[in-house]
């Protein structure tokens, strides 16, 4: 993260990239619709690929902690079940990391 | 002033950002204190809001650049989060500002939540508010990104697991594509390619299930192709 023109780089990369998925429509929209085989990623992809973030994420934090798997867990499992009641992202995010903080700081 | 101001036409934009403002200014926070936390630049974080803005691609990118990863496999995990953005324009494609530079900006500014807005838009509403509407939302998520960028650049944290607000964003949103899901598949598949890749390659364990998963699909899409005997 110290060298600043590789950060610089990957930024613009990844927004180049970014940019050109929006706008792809606007350019081959026929096609795409068209296309039987985008669409099926279309509906398949999200979740998947939320699914291989927090499992990666989750399987990250443990890597760094000496009592996993029980505070990521916990913790993981609090944020799901606040979510999937309150619809409210903050404050999933905020109880759970909360908790996280307190169990690995305090406990 | 204000008054005046809340008379004003800008105020329906604004209301109707507000609850995008809730969480953009957050998130974007939060992403600008980790990334100065991760060893990055402050500035370089207002920089990925700025040119970037993708949510959960730039949260993506700091574990990444904190690990030194090339620049083309970066762009390329980035090609693949970011792929469902190229099914938003679909639906707006007769719908946006005529004039060639505001229309290329609502391009580049149509994320999960602008794409929302826009959409829930009444039709023929004016191109002044589209516009404004997703100049807002990009202004939120820089704002947060800055706010979030100085404290990280002024704060010694000693609380570990302060990262964890990440698991937590990627659970919450895994949540939400619960909740609106079509089939349980995908997850059952993303899950399975994970447990192929974690054990080849802990490090590039994410691209290789993504790629796994897409393959799944592929595979999928032509069986069922060829069990209804539709021509390919």
């Amino acid at each position: 993260m110290s060298d600043n023109l590789y950060v610089l780089g990957v930024i613009v990369a990844m927004a180049l990239v970014t940019f050109a998925l929006r706008a792809l429509p606007f350019v081959a929209g026929q096609w795409l619709q068209q296309h039987p085989l985008v669409h099926r990623l279309g509906q398949f992809l999200p979740l998947a690929i939320m699914t291989l973030l927090l499992v990666s994420s989750t399987l990250g934090a443990m890597t760094d902690d000496p009592d996993s798997p029980w505070p990521e867990l916990m913790a993981v499992l609090l944020v799901a079940v606040v979510q999937w009641f309150s619809k409210n992202a903050l404050l999933s995010i905020l109880l759970g990391t909360g908790a996280y903080v307190l169990l690995r700081n305090f406990f | 002033m204000i008054r005046a101001w809340l008379a004003g036409r800008d105020f329906s934009a604004l209301a109707l950002t507000a609850p995008v403002a809730m969480g953009y200014i957050p998130l974007g926070a939060v992403f600008g204190f980790l990334f100065v936390q991760a060893g990055g630049d402050w500035w370089l974080a207002i920089c990925a809001s700025l040119l970037v803005y993708a949510g959960a691609a730039q949260y993506m990118m700091i574990p990444l650049l904190a690990a030194g990863m090339s620049t083309a496999s970066i762009a390329l995990a980035t090609l693949i989060i970011n792929s469902r953005h190229v099914f938003y324009g679909l639906s707006l494609l007769n719908r946006l500002p005529a004039s060639r530079w505001q229309r290329w900006y609502v391009i580049f500014g149509l994320t999960d939540e602008t794409y929302s807005l826009i959409t829930t838009l009444p039709p023929g509403t004016n191109e002044r508010n589209m516009l404004l509407v997703t100049q807002l939302n990009h202004g939120w998520c820089v704002l947060g990104t800055a706010l979030g960028a100085l404290i990280g650049a002024q704060a010694k944290i000693a609380l570990v697991g302060l990262d964890f607000a990440l698991v937590a964003l990627f659970c919450v949103l895994t949540v939400e594509q619960w909740r609106t899901r079509k089939s349980a598949t995908p997850l059952w598949i993303a899950l399975l390619a994970f447990a192929i890749a974690w054990p080849l390659s802990a490090r590039h364990a994410m691209v290789i299930s993504i790629a796994l998963s897409v393959l799944a699909v592929v595979f999928l899409e032509l069986l069922r192709k060829r069990s209804s005997g539709a021509p390919a």
